[in-house]
């Protein structure tokens, strides 16, 4: 079926075309998802966002029936802020970026929204991306200037040392590649019966650090142990990049570099948190 | 300390040694284990000489086995079903080459692993007792192509030596980012190139030796063998035939009780491998 057409075409006058969408809904944790169709009405330059809006502006499901808005995620709304990540026809991608006659060039039937499917559902097509930034924490992906002394300017990078940086510091934590990843999989730790949120944290903390930490995480440690100050933690995020979940989980499959919405080269940071996990480890062994 | 945590600790390590296990040895003794068969393309005695080279290991073979061969095997599979338990392949919603052959690396392990399990109860005398065992260290060719002649058992064979010689040469590209060898891109690009070459090479190697063993006249072979053994049981200073391959077949052209009569000198064409020589006299014996 491709995109319906209303009526005939009256003297070359455009005819109203309605885009045909299907969502994957669910009305809040842990509850049974439910697919809902909305006809959207067709214009000129729409994104994925725009499609959200004009289902939400029409507030009724295909069949006339008045619905509560599709809940969604965004913010920058040009491919920056890394928040409207989710799974279009099927395929893990920003919302923002997704033009709709582009989307409709691929599949002509219409466009399939899901929520991603590796973190936990908090409503529609929002989810709980917690573990994507505990993962940066575990590799401790910043730069430690944090005190309230004055230090002097920091050491100089070279231009060449720059260009190497600068793509992997583009990452916006969409979680695309961990979306796409096969060895990423979901953790989901629903509360337990009387389970205080202190608990409930503590207990999904515990399983987070034993997942895989995912692409993202490894090119930051990749990332902040090339940068000159960054460096001085970096036998932390070795550490961390070889505990339980750490790099030995990556699989290969390089989905992650074959999705990045910012084409950052995901499986040459991979390979080179390989290299240097294999000094690291000879470093473990023979000089302690 | 239970097993689960211990594991879970040193998975880093468990992880490396089941990527270094895939090269070396398991990966190794593929690679050896082919090239040997491939030798049967050479004819009976080119096969059987290099199985002598091996079984000349004596009381030492069988440690050798467990040790190089069968213990890293396991080791291998065991972690690589953990691993493949863990994923989740996504080929259907990402059909990128890097996926297909990430799925593609787990179904050609398991595979190869259960057509090993079934090629060593068939062929090695550990299998005896189930019924196989039928591989004839005295007998190579003759024994082993009695086994792969119905059509159904070489295609099967094929399958198996197609799936282990994907699942190495894969590996042997993986492996390479694993421990961070090639990493830029173009680097990974060349090192595919020479991973596909070798698994080329091993395929054609593995299938070969199929097919050389179908092509083998079994009774010519045979004979070749039991002329063979009758020489090295002679360089041993034993009676030929004594205790050759019990399983009804001529065991040897000279059985007669005057064995031990007939004088020393080797058969004219001592092994086919030998250019036949004038027929020199053996000095002493």
């Amino acid at each position: 079926m491709i995109m319906k057409t209303n009526d005939h075409d009256h003297g070359g006058q455009t005819a109203a075309r309605t885009i045909p969408v299907r969502v994957l809904r669910q009305d809040a944790p842990g509850q049974e998802s439910y697919w809902e169709r909305h006809d959207v009405p067709w214009e000129p330059n729409m994104n994925v966002i725009s499609v959200l809006q004009k289902v939400a502006a029409i507030a009724r499901s295909q069949d006339g029936r008045p619905v509560a808005p599709v809940a969604w995620d965004c913010n920058c709304l040009e491919e920056v802020c890394g928040s409207c990540t989710m799974l279009i026809n099927g395929r893990t991608r920003m919302a923002c970026s997704a033009l709709v006659d582009r989307v409709l060039e691929e599949h002509p039937d219409g466009i399939e929204l899901r929520p991603m499917s590796k973190f936990p559902v908090v409503r529609d097509l929002v989810v709980d991306r917690r573990r994507l930034f505990h993962s940066l924490e575990r590799v401790k992906a910043w730069v430690p200037v944090d005190d309230s002394f004055d230090h002097g300017p920091g050491p100089r990078i070279s231009p060449e040392e720059q260009e190497e940086a600068y793509p992997l510091s583009e990452c916006m934590s969409c979680g695309c590649c961990l979306e796409a990843c096969p060895q990423f999989t979901r953790i989901e730790t629903p509360r337990r019966e009387g389970e205080t949120d202190e608990q409930l944290a503590a207990r999904r903390t515990a399983a987070y650090d034993q997942g895989f930490i995912g692409a993202h995480a490894i090119s930051q440690a990749v990332l902040f142990n090339k940068h000159p100050t960054g460096r001085m933690m970096a036998d932390e995020r070795m550490t961390a990049l070889t505990a339980p979940g750490g790099i030995q989980m990556c699989g290969n499959a390089q989905n992650c570099v074959a999705v990045c919405p910012k084409h950052i080269p995901l499986t040459r940071s991979i390979a080179r948190a390989g290299r240097s996990a294999t000094l690291w480890a000879l470093k473990k062994l023979f000089d302690r | 300390m239970t097993l689960p945590s211990f594991v879970s600790r040193h998975q880093f390590i468990i992880y490396r040694l089941f990527s270094l296990s895939g090269l070396i040895p398991v990966g190794a003794f593929l690679v050896v284990h082919l090239l040997t068969n491939a030798s049967v393309l050479g004819g009976a005695a080119s096969f059987q000489s290099r199985v002598d080279m091996i079984h000349s290991l004596g009381p030492l073979l069988v440690p050798v086995e467990f040790a190089l061969i069968f213990l890293p095997m396991l080791f291998h599979a065991a972690v690589g079903f953990a691993i493949i338990a863990g994923g989740l392949p996504n080929v259907g919603s990402y059909p990128y080459m890097g996926n297909v052959r990430y799925t593609l690396q787990r179904a050609t392990g398991m595979i190869a692993f259960a057509f090993i399990l079934w090629h060593i109860i068939q062929l090695h005398w550990m299998g005896t007792p189930l019924g196989g065992g039928r591989f004839d260290p005295h007998h190579a060719t003759s024994s082993a192509a009695t086994v792969v002649a119905p059509l159904g058992i070489s295609l099967l064979y094929a399958i198996g030596v197609l799936s282990a010689v994907f699942h190495l040469s894969n590996g042997l590209w993986t492996i390479g980012i694993t421990w961070g060898l090639w990493t830029s891109p173009a680097a990974m690009q060349r090192a595919n190139v020479v991973s596909i070459a070798v698994g080329v090479v091993l395929a054609a190697a593995g299938l070969g030796a199929i097919g050389g063993l179908r092509a083998t006249d079994v009774a010519a072979a045979r004979q070749i063998e039991t002329r063979m053994d009758d020489f090295k049981r002679m360089m041993e200073g034993q009676a030929p035939g004594a205790a050759a391959g019990g399983d009804g077949a001529p065991a040897s052209t000279v059985t007669s009780p005057a064995a031990d009569a007939i004088d020393l000198r080797p058969p004219s064409e001592p092994s086919p491998l030998v250019v036949p020589a004038p027929s020199p006299s053996l000095p002493g014996n």
